[in-house]
């Protein structure tokens, strides 16, 4: 087994083609970013180096950290939505009729581009004709919610379309690792007088524990760098009030000019990612469950 | 395993069968019917704001079908600009790049999780920190990078591009899986003398089917509608995506959202083919790991 | 007027002698063919084979009429000249803009490119990454130019792009509205402010704006602090020679948020695009619409808008402010998009005189195929234009002054928290007086 398995030129076979890859086109950005970070440069004319100078600036803008609260925010939800996710998959690989369909109904919205997922909840909250506010009044609910310009609920509106956006991606992951569960221990745990939702809890979760810790990382790292529909909702806005860390980086360095700064945060970004990765294992690191 | 199924029998008490009644039962469907109804919303939303002009789509409620389908539209995105050349090259950028993907993904998810060597931890958290750098501040060091190589307005910097920024995700997902697969059949392999090759290619790559599936629809989804990378390194119109169209209708100062919609109908439904045929094979390919393991 | 046409005159000659001697003297441009066959026989003696790489912002799809325009000039240039052959690279304005970005900091901008003015463009200047264009410009082709476009492109004395726009901003309205409620078109702003409050009183959004693109909010603010201050308080506040906590600034500060209070503006405004906004007026929601000569084909001829619509759309001046120091004929606006030809290139002249041709032939093509109104002079008494491009035209032609739009004013880090303020002043979250503060730190921090 060990003689097979340790072969060297067959390891750096199978892990070199993607690692130089991945070093070659994602590591020399981001060092390259990191030695932006410590430049005073607009992007345009000549460097200079400037240190930490940067850095103490980041540390000192209330601006930044109003986005990275709004980030950390976002990913709190997200990380929340899962067990929504979760429940919504175990539904769904269970002897549920039709699930067939259902499934691949229900994973629809993840085909949508971010430009058709804006347009339709532009839509959706738009303040005089929206399907929203018309809903809402045809129930006799207040409907002049300013959903997307209020600056105390505009956060949660736009988080609500982005959990939405990304439910398919993770119902897909759920359902795919509950289906490789192999049906003999359902079916033991079954014989040995389960309910559903016992065996759900009791074996399904356990087995699929790797995936769902995979997925909390994917879910908090995958909000924290989060941009592409916030960008186009609401630009951030009004004055910040939905500007996430992403679109403040964005705009320093590609409207403001300031690559510099936008390369600071975007290096600073990657740490905290790193330190809220390492949290989250420390947190989970619970005994991986295998199948023997 | 044993221990947690005496558990689950332990607690399987009346209450717990209760779970099954008629009433939660039809609540549970009721429920399941309208999130589907809502899912499914949008894409009619789309076909019917597609039929509709810039005028209409704004002033007139979302609700509201248009008052003649704007065919035009179709018309307008068919005759201009090259659809036909985009619709190719996007088809052939995701291909190439959703299979270098997948298959260099599995190679090291598989030398990580079944081969034995140091470094794996080191080597994984190289891969993961990849997931969490954004994306606008690689887009000046990566085209000057393939401006050096004379790679930029070619094809191979976009293939190149979004292979190596799905991998650290499409092996985060297959890390997962690859961790429960039982392992007795390639042990078993190993002793009747198989190469790796053999036990990857022939063993333990058919018995992932499900989650190559699922991350094949990942990364083919990403791909698709991806346009930073297509902008940012490729000049030549005809080397663009699908995804240009829906430039193509955005002006200085106002869009023909009209003319957006059709084409985002028109992107949207080879990828909605794709997808159904694949997510068959999540099923499949389930049943095929299930006989194995 | 006489004086415009005979500058116009002027230009179209040295465009006729550029096309002649380009031609060598052979059969005229006209015909394709005939140009090809001619040029094929001048050209064997000619310079080697050319690349001519240019970037600009209008698809065939949005901006067909542009697109064609482009199209034609490009295909003049190379029949008149056939070693060289351009190549276009067209991206939507957002998109444009960062790979300008990511090519300017790769230093592989193309050889020709479309620009922004002042703010936007000083520093690529600064950068040594645009050419003077000041030798092209000689000639007389300066004077083809409304006075004042060409100077908002200059930095240090030295011009580095020529404009293709020139757009002010009127007050659109809706006559039927205003007929309806008894409103006039208002001469002073105490009358606007009456004829507003009629509207919101009978249940009309009087005023449509889409301010999540903020720029949009900005021209109300502009407006206001031209007519409190006159023309002069809002540009020296941001060249530095005076201060953004100006009284007449923080009034105009304090005007933007009484219109707010008297809910001037339709529902929702800070979460909505500008398309979102003008839609409010397009469908008769809201009675008028503060925006650039731009939108001028939506009330003239654009067939997708109902023509019954378009005939109720008119245009007034901003009214002025008594006490005010700003006059009736002040506008807001300026040049558009230019053109630049990168200090970097390899084929620099050639890109400097396909540059010349394309500025020339655009303002004899610009206003009358695509509506839009060139940097250079147009006879108004030459062209066959809708009424309303006429009264626009002659306006232009009365203006006391052309203040250029404050967040292309500014330098790029300044716009930013400029366009941030006027949401946030929209949106009440900001008092007047930190409204300008705070203008006036990052103006401060911009220039030390």
């Amino acid at each position: 087994m060990d003689k097979v398995m340790s072969n060297k030129k067959m390891i750096a076979l199978y892990v070199l083609p993607a690692l130089l890859l991945v070093l070659v086109l994602i590591y020399v950005p981001i060092v390259l970013t990191g030695y932006y970070g410590l430049m005073k440069w607009d992007g345009i004319g000549e460097m200079t180096f400037t240190g930490l100078d940067q850095y103490a600036k980041l540390v000192r803008d209330a601006a930044f950290w109003d986005s990275a609260g709004h980030s950390l925010l976002l990913a709190a939800f997200s990380a929340l939505s899962l067990l929504g996710y979760l429940a919504a998959a175990l539904v769904l690989a269970g002897e549920v009729k039709g699930a067939n369909l259902l499934r691949k109904l229900y994973l629809i919205p993840m085909l949508l581009s971010s430009v058709a997922i804006a347009q339709l909840w532009a839509k959706i909250y738009h303040p005089t004709n929206g399907i929203l506010n018309t809903l809402l009044g045809a129930v006799g609910l207040p409907d002049t919610v300013e959903w997307l310009s209020d600056t105390s609920i505009v956060l949660l509106s736009i988080f609500i379309p982005i959990i939405w956006q990304y439910a398919g991606f993770y119902i897909l992951i759920y359902y795919a690792a509950l289906k490789n569960i192999p049906t003999s221990l359902v079916e033991a745990a079954r014989i040995d007088g389960a309910s559903p939702l016992q065996i759900a809890l009791r074996v399904k979760l356990p087995l699929i524990a790797g995936v769902a810790k995979m997925t909390v990382v994917l879910a908090v790292v995958g909000s924290l760098k989060y941009f592409d529909l916030i960008y186009v909702m609401t630009g951030g806005g009004p004055n910040g009030a939905s500007e996430v860390m992403a679109s403040y980086m964005y705009k320093q360095a590609f409207s403001s000019y300031d690559f510099g700064y936008g390369s600071a945060i975007g290096f600073f970004l990657l740490l905290i990612c790193l330190a809220v990765t390492w949290l989250i294992r420390k947190l989970t690191s619970s005994e991986e469950v295998q199948y023997s | 395993m044993s221990q947690r199924l005496a558990a689950a029998r332990a607690e399987a008490g009346p209450a717990g069968r209760s779970a099954a009644s008629p009433v939660l039962k039809t609540l549970l469907y009721a429920a399941l019917a309208l999130i589907a109804v809502a899912q499914v919303f949008p894409l009619l939303w789309l076909a019917v704001f597609s039929l509709k002009d810039t005028q209409e789509i704004f002033t007139k409620s979302p609700l509201s079908l248009p008052a003649s389908p704007k065919w035009e539209n179709y018309e307008k995105v068919w005759t201009e600009g090259n659809i036909g050349q985009y619709f190719f090259n996007s088809v052939w950028y995701t291909v190439a790049a959703v299979a270098a993907t997948v298959l260099l993904a599995s190679l090291v998810t598989f030398a990580l999780t079944r081969m034995k060597w140091g470094w794996k931890k080191p080597v994984l958290g190289l891969f993961m920190v990849g997931i969490m750098i954004p994306i606008h501040s690689t887009l000046i060091p990566l085209f000057q990078m393939f401006m050096k190589a004379g790679l930029t307005d070619h094809p191979l910097s976009i293939i190149l591009a979004y292979t190596a920024f799905n991998l650290p995700l499409t092996i985060m997902i297959l890390l997962g899986f690859y961790e429960t697969l039982p392992r007795e059949v390639e042990e078993a392999a190993v002793m009747d003398g198989c190469s790796v090759n053999r036990i990857f290619f022939q063993i333990v790559l058919p018995m992932t089917a499900s989650v190559l599936a699922t991350t094949v629809i990942i990364n083919m989804i990403y791909n698709w509608n991806e346009f930073v990378f297509v902008n940012t390194f490729i000049s030549s119109d005809t080397l663009k995506t699908l995804t240009v169209g829906i430039q193509n209708f955005i002006g200085q100062y106002s869009a023909d959202w009209g003319a957006i919609g059709a084409t985002l109908m028109i992107s949207i439904l080879p990828i909605l083919i794709a997808f159904f045929a694949l997510s068959n094979q999540i099923v499949e390919g389930m049943t095929a790991g299930s006989v194995k393991g | 007027m006489a004086k415009k046409s005979t500058s116009v005159l002027g230009a179209a000659a040295l465009a006729s002698m550029l096309a002649l001697t380009a031609c060598g003297g052979g059969n005229s441009a006209g015909n394709d063919a005939g140009g090809e066959a001619a040029n094929a026989g001048a050209g064997s003696g000619s310079a080697e084979k050319i690349t001519l790489k240019m970037m600009h912002l209008w698809p065939a799809g949005s901006s067909k009429q542009q697109n064609m325009i482009v199209n034609d000039i490009i295909s003049q240039y190379q029949s008149d000249n056939p070693n060289v052959t351009i190549k276009q690279e067209i991206l939507e304005n957002e998109q444009y803009k960062n790979k300008l970005k990511v090519l300017s900091a790769s230093n592989d901008l193309p050889d020709v490119g479309m620009t922004w003015a002042a703010g936007f463009l000083t520093p690529y200047v600064k950068g040594d990454l645009f050419a003077p264009l000041d030798d092209v410009l000689g000639g007389g082709l300066k004077d083809s130019f409304v006075s004042g476009t060409t100077e908002a492109y200059a930095v240090d004395g030295k011009t580095y792009a020529l404009p293709l726009e020139l757009n002010i901003t009127p007050v659109y309205y809706n006559k039927a509205i205003f007929s309806k409620y008894g409103l006039e078109v208002p001469q002073t702003y105490a009358d606007f402010q009456k004829a507003v409050d009629t509207l919101q009183q009978n249940g009309v959004a009087p005023i449509a704006l889409g301010n999540k693109d903020r720029w949009t909010g900005s021209l109300w603010y502009m407006y206001l602090a031209d007519r409190l201050g006159g023309p002069e308080t809002l540009k020296k506040a941001i060249d530095r020679s005076g201060s953004f906590e100006d009284p007449s600034l923080v009034q105009a500060a304090d005007e933007v948020r009484k219109l707010v209070d008297g809910n001037a503006f339709n529902k929702g405004f800070n979460g909505l695009s500008n398309d979102e906004g003008k839609a409010e007026f397009l469908s008769g929601k809201a009675a008028m619409y503060l925006m650039g000569t731009w939108e001028l084909p939506n009330f003239t001829t654009n067939e997708s808008i109902p023509q019954e619509f378009r005939d109720q759309v008119g245009f007034f001046k901003f009214p002025t402010i008594e006490g005010g120091k700003g006059g009736i004929d002040s506008w807001v606006g300026g040049p558009g998009v230019g053109l630049f030809v990168s200090e970097n290139s390899k084929v620099k002249e050639e890109a400097k005189k396909f540059v010349k041709f394309f500025v020339e032939k655009w303002g004899e093509q610009s206003v009358t195929k695509a509506g839009v109104i060139p940097a250079t002079k147009v006879d108004t008494s030459k062209v066959d234009l809708p009424q309303m491009y006429i009264d626009i035209l002659n306006e232009l032609g009365k203006a006391s002054n052309i203040t250029l739009f404050a967040d292309v004013q500014m330098s790029p880090a300044v716009a930013q928290v400029h366009l941030n303020m006027i949401q946030a002043l929209f949106g009440k979250e900001v008092a007047p007086e930190a409204f300008a503060k705070q203008h006036e730190e990052a103006l401060k921090q911009d220039a030390g």
